[in-house]
């Protein structure tokens, strides 16, 4: 190929030439063999800027561009539509930063004149190196399988299914409506009608866009975004066994959660003591709107018990404090004969509606009793004794029941499913997200989403809006009838140095990298890869090139950094 | 819907990442923003929670994103007037102030501020550091390029007509005094509102000695003083200047007369003490709290580490700060009845988080109602979080309530899920 | 013969943190020691020995790798990884007779501008203080 390569110094207005010696640069370049044109331009990413360039590289028919200017991070993008604009490969071309890390940290003139010219030698030396890189595009399918049929998981289902997008919904059990569907009243300001919940069933079931699969599991998973295949077994009634494979574009993990076993800790006196019960026996116990001890007796006082499990699980679940408060509510307002003692640790009440509820709930008289640690639950006779800490002095309460708030945990198949999928889970046992901040429905397999308590403890808006977040993001990823397109800046494998040692599919953080067993080799699926180089960095062997930060590429900046 | 166009309120990060999943979906989005940067309160915070990540490093990426996205239009320094119409098809007036800058032109190489002759304290700075009256925000502000304050202006306040410095000294005819506010009309199909929040004000409680005692600091204070690119370069030296041996955090200011409990203060506090023992550790730190509220899964470890790291944690149930000569004295009464006092160099107030104040005026425009907190109020009982109570309308991030920025991002990216399920 | 030392550093920075950093401290105008040329590459993780000890074969009086601060990656742990290969190679400079301390690993955000120009203009000091790369030092004259 004939190298032509045009070099461009942007002034910057006055911001290059009062540091550097534009000229003195330009002359310097001029002398190099491959460069064909060397000039100045005032501002390069003005529209007249644009415009010179295009027209640069159309009449020079230019091979190679080099813009000396500003930080990549500003204009990069600028001159490599420029570039293709005018018919060159994007890639073909190298921003060199003399405003940021040149001009603008080096006083004194000559120097950085000198630290410029070195930068640019190294941008022209590198874009020799340069291939045109080209995009690809996959084609996808825009379908999407839910993994559990719990309110999360339900309401994502809601959400994505249309006619252009058909969603699988698999749930372990034989309904759908997970641990909310059990639940004797939703909070007040979370809404108070459990019909809500069967109404989205009776909606999702009546869809036509929906396929539901109950007694299901999923068995496998492969492929990535766009293109998944998954093996699903479901489990019919003569204990035979189904299996059935099916194609998505996008994955949904909606399993939940489970509550922390009290029997766990002996300072619960959950299973030892008679009338300590956890917060699901008492909601079937509301549910069945009847409030009786063992005996059949009716409690003359309550202790509801928070945070049973939170220091053994090394978090707070969010949600009881307010679950408790609700129980208050309850008693208050059904049975006020009963006195109400809540025992608790911190009031962790973070919505803007829960303090209302908490004042309430005190001017119905329930007694909020603090604790700073919960020390022994024991039956004494026909009561229960509750002893706890508070400002390091023991004391105690008596009452006829307890009901003790278990903190929740990581649903059971969590590990299992975590290995079928390829994704993390963190220190506490939950599904990890990508980014706790910045992407928090994501994993770092794209494509699988997670959505409610999967994640972590939450409430049912939360985790409804977790939901809503993850059609959010599979509706801009996967839209019907478009391709997508993956990062162009990926690693490579070079087949013939690869030792099939599999270092480099360890270091990939996002499992982009499989081993062909056939050819004893690495694969890199550039649909997945992210160009981010760990895998170069870890080749012994020097097999995998990352496109455009290639070795030649910089070395040849090395190079000229010691020239 | 009728328009594929969504109006975003609100470049905080909320706003901005509905923006960039609704333009990656293929709609077209009008993001407007009152200030004239983008990134709302998140670029002011050095480090976030519990990760202690850069803030800057975390958004730089997505405000980058937003600007150079061909479907998203920023609008800064603009305002919703008024909104008419319904779901698929609003009419929306957006009122935008003139910045007297060409966003075009202007390359950020900040020539013009030296010359001018105007300073103001900076409110991005939390009025800390003096600015010109043609500025950025602070280092590194996104778009990187100043507007100037018309009120602060010589020329624009007509104090002194013939001021022309920062137009001398700009190189690339950037300054532009003829540029007008203007109102634009935008047909959009769906609203999403993202407008933040505000922080309690501290000075209105006087025990608590803000205003008062010089080194007694608001939590938005705190977190520029500590920033690096913030009015000190992250150096924490004091207004009343003296060496930092004791701090004292306070929790809860303004629950109980907000009336509720803005859940990310917790959190902050104790990041707070982790800022202070990293550059003073042997400083002595005390955390002043009622309830505490951690309710992330990974917070609790958080707060165990700072446990080990010997912060000191004390539950109140009232708290009052007094000071002489630079000293100051927390005197707080727990659950007994008992009072302790600590003497403190420092102390730190962690507000509640309200409304912002024109929260008020945009429900009326939009014709969403705000709840008893002030914040707008949505669907909760119809287990429809984030939906206005119109169709159509949707509220994000802190405009909802106080919420961290995992929420804040779930939110946004849930409303854009809203809409383009709507749409399918 | 004993002209004043001026050393050829290559630093090799992080395309989201450190670069950005290495930017903000530009446009903040603040002053950074010459001797040092930068190398963006997307992840730290990225720079393995091969580049580091490429320099320092080639001449290079000093080597900096500055990434993301741990926690902060944009690829969620290439840090990490950088910091391992990192201490191994510390290791391995000391058996090649390199030394050990023309190497540097730092960690720089976005917004820390100064600590940029800081960490680069004491590490040009250090390097300056120990004079030329002992490898070049014979072949130059």
């Amino acid at each position: 190929m004939n190298k032509n390569i045009g070099v461009y110094v942007c002034e910057c207005g006055p911001n290059i030439p009062e540091r550097i010696d534009v000229d003195k640069v330009v002359q310097e370049m001029s002398s190099m063999d491959e460069v064909k044109t060397v000039k100045k331009f005032n501002l390069m990413c003005s529209n007249d800027g644009k415009k010179f360039l295009k027209e640069e590289i159309e009449k020079q028919k230019l091979s190679h561009v080099v813009v000396a200017a500003c930080s990549p991070k500003d204009h990069e993008k600028t001159f490599m539509s420029v570039c293709q604009e005018s018919g060159l490969n994007p890639y073909l071309f190298q921003l060199v930063n003399i405003r940021e890390q040149c001009a603008w940290m080096i006083p004194d003139k000559e120097e950085a004149t000198s630290k410029a010219v070195k930068y640019i030698r190294a941008g022209i030396h590198r874009v020799l190196y340069h291939n045109p890189l080209k995009k690809k595009e996959i084609e996808i399918n825009t379908d999407v399988l839910v993994i559990g049929g719990g309110l999360s998981g339900i309401e994502a289902a809601l959400s994505l299914a249309g006619p252009k997008r058909k969603v699988h919904i698999i749930e372990k059990t034989d309904s759908l409506g997970g641990m909310a569907a059990d639940l004797s009243q939703v909070l007040p300001h979370q809404g108070s009608k459990m019909d809500l919940i069967k109404k989205k069933v009776e909606q999702l079931e009546s869809s036509e866009f929906v396929n539901i699969n109950t007694f299901s599991q999923v068995k496998e998973v492969r492929g990535f975004l766009g293109n998944f295949e998954a093996v699903i077994n479901t489990h019919s009634g003569n204990g035979g066994v189904e299996e059935k494979e099916i194609k998505i574009g996008a994955v949904i993990v909606a399993t939940g959660f489970n509550l922390f076993d009290l029997k766990k800790n002996p300072i619960y006196g959950y299973g030892e003591a008679d009338n300590v019960l956890n917060a699901t026996e008492f909601e079937d116990m509301i549910n069945s709107e009847k409030i009786l001890l063992k005996s059949g007796k009716k409690p003359k006082s309550v202790a509801l018990v928070h945070c049973a499990g939170r220091k053994e699980q090394g978090y707070c679940s969010k949600v009881c404090c307010l679950y408790n408060l609700k129980f208050a509510h309850y008693l208050r307002d059904h049975h006020p004969d009963i006195e109400v003692k809540e025992l608790v640790i911190d009031w962790c009440l973070p919505h803007k509606q829960d303090q209302s509820y908490f004042e309430e709930a005190k001017d119905k008289g329930v007694d909020f009793i603090r604790m700073d640690e919960l020390l022994k639950t024991k039956s004494t006779g026909d009561q229960i004794q509750i002893e706890f800490k508070t400002n390091d002095k023991s004391h105690s309460v008596s009452v006829d029941m307890a009901v003790v708030a278990p903190a929740m945990v990581p649903s059971e198949d969590t590990t299992k499913l975590a290995d079928i999928l390829n994704i993390p889970l963190d220190k506490s046992g939950f599904f990890k997200e990508l980014h706790e901040m910045l992407d928090p429905v994501s994993t770092p397999m794209e494509g699988i989403y997670l959505t409610g308590c999967a994640l972590g403890p939450k409430n049912i808006h939360e985790s409804l809006t977790q939901s809503h977040a993850t059609s959010g993001k599979i509706f801009s990823t996967l839209v019907p009838g478009r391709k997508i397109e993956p990062e162009v800046k990926v690693s490579e494998i070079k087949e013939d140095l690869c030792t099939g040692c599999q270092t480099c599919l360890s270091v990939c953080f996002y499992g982009a990298i499989t081993t062909d067993s056939f050819k004893g080799v690495s694969v890199v699926n550039e649909a997945i890869c992210r160009g981010c180089g760990n895998c170069v960095g870890s080749c012994p062997s020097g097999a995998i090139r990352s496109k455009h930060f290639t070795y030649p590429q910089l070395y040849q900046e090395v190079l000229d950094a010691l020239r | 819907m009728e328009q594929q166009n969504v109006l975003v309120i609100g470049a905080g990060v909320a706003g901005m990442e509905a923006s960039l999943i609704l333009a990656e979906a293929g709609l077209n989005v009008h993001l407007v923003e009152k200030e004239s940067l983008i990134g709302g309160q998140t670029i002011k915070f050095e480090e976030v929670y519990p990760n202690m990540e850069c803030a800057t490093c975390m958004i730089a990426p997505q405000q980058q994103d937003v600007l150079q996205n061909d479907r998203i239009n920023v609008s800064l320094l603009s305002k919703v007037q008024s909104v008419e119409g319904s779901a698929g098809n609003f009419k929306v007036q957006v009122k935008k102030k003139a910045r007297y800058v060409s966003l075009i032109n202007c390359i950020g190489c900040g020539a013009c501020y030296e010359p001018c002759p105007v300073s103001l304290g900076n409110a991005f700075e939390e009025r800390m550091s003096q600015k010109k009256a043609i500025a950025v925000a602070c280092p590194g502000a996104l778009p990187n390029a100043p507007a100037i304050d018309p009120e602060a202006c010589l020329r624009l306040n007509g104090k002194k007509k013939d001021c022309s410095a920062c137009q001398e000294a700009c190189g690339f005819d950037a300054i532009d005094f003829s540029q007008k506010d203007e109102t634009v009309e935008l047909n959009v199909g769906a609203i999403i509102v993202a407008t933040g929040f505000d922080q309690f004000d501290v000075s209105t409680l006087p025990q608590y000695g803000y205003g008062k005692h010089p080194n007694v600091y608001t939590a938005m204070e705190f977190e520029r003083l500590y920033a690096q690119n913030g009015p000190t370069e992250g150096e924490l030296t004091l207004r009343q200047d003296k060496p930092i041996k004791s701090v004292g955090i306070i929790h809860c200011v303004g629950r109980k007369q907000e009336g509720y409990c803005s859940g990310v203060c917790c959190m902050y506090s104790m990041k707070f003490a982790y800022f202070i023992k990293d550059k003073v550790p042997d400083a002595d730190i005390h955390e002043f709290h009622t309830d505490l509220c951690i309710p992330g899964k990974s917070h609790q470890k958080f707060y165990n580490e700072l446990k080990d790291k010997g912060v000191h944690f004390c539950r109140f149930e009232d708290i009052k700060v007094s000071g002489q000569n630079g000293n100051l004295q927390v005197r707080s009464t727990n659950s007994d009845g008992k009072e302790k006092s600590t003497d403190t160099d420092m102390v730190i107030l962690s507000p509640a988080l309200t409304p912002p104040p024109d929260a008020e005026i945009l429900a009326k425009s939009l014709g969403i109602p705000q709840d008893s907190t002030g914040f707008f109020s949505t669907q909760n009982q119809k287990l429809n979080p984030i939906d206005s109570e119109k169709e159509g309308i949707y509220v994000i991030g802190c405009a909802e309530g106080p919420k961290d920025i995992s929420e804040s991002v779930s939110q946004a990216e849930a409303a854009a899920g809203r809409v383009l399920s709507f749409l399918q | 013969m004993e002209k004043k030392f001026k050393p050829n550093i290559v630093g090799f920075l992080c395309n989201w943190c450190s670069y950005a950093g290495a930017d903000l401290a530009g446009s903040s105008k603040t002053q950074v020691d010459p001797s040092l040329s930068v190398i963006r590459v997307m992840c730290s993780s990225r720079v393995n020995s091969n580049l580091i000890l490429s320099s320092l074969l080639w001449g290079a009086d000093g080597v900096l790798v500055a990434g993301c601060h741990p926690g902060d990656c944009h690829y969620e742990q290439g840090n990490y990884y950088a910091r391992r290969r990192f201490a191994l190679l510390k290791k391995i400079t000391k058996i090649l007779n390199l030394e050990p301390d023309r190497i540097q690993l730092s960690w720089i955000s976005a917004s820390e501008g100064k600590r940029y120009a800081e960490i680069v203009n004491q590490f040009a000091r250090d390097i300056t203080k120990k004079g030329p790369n002992p490898l070049t030092r014979n072949s130059q004259t």
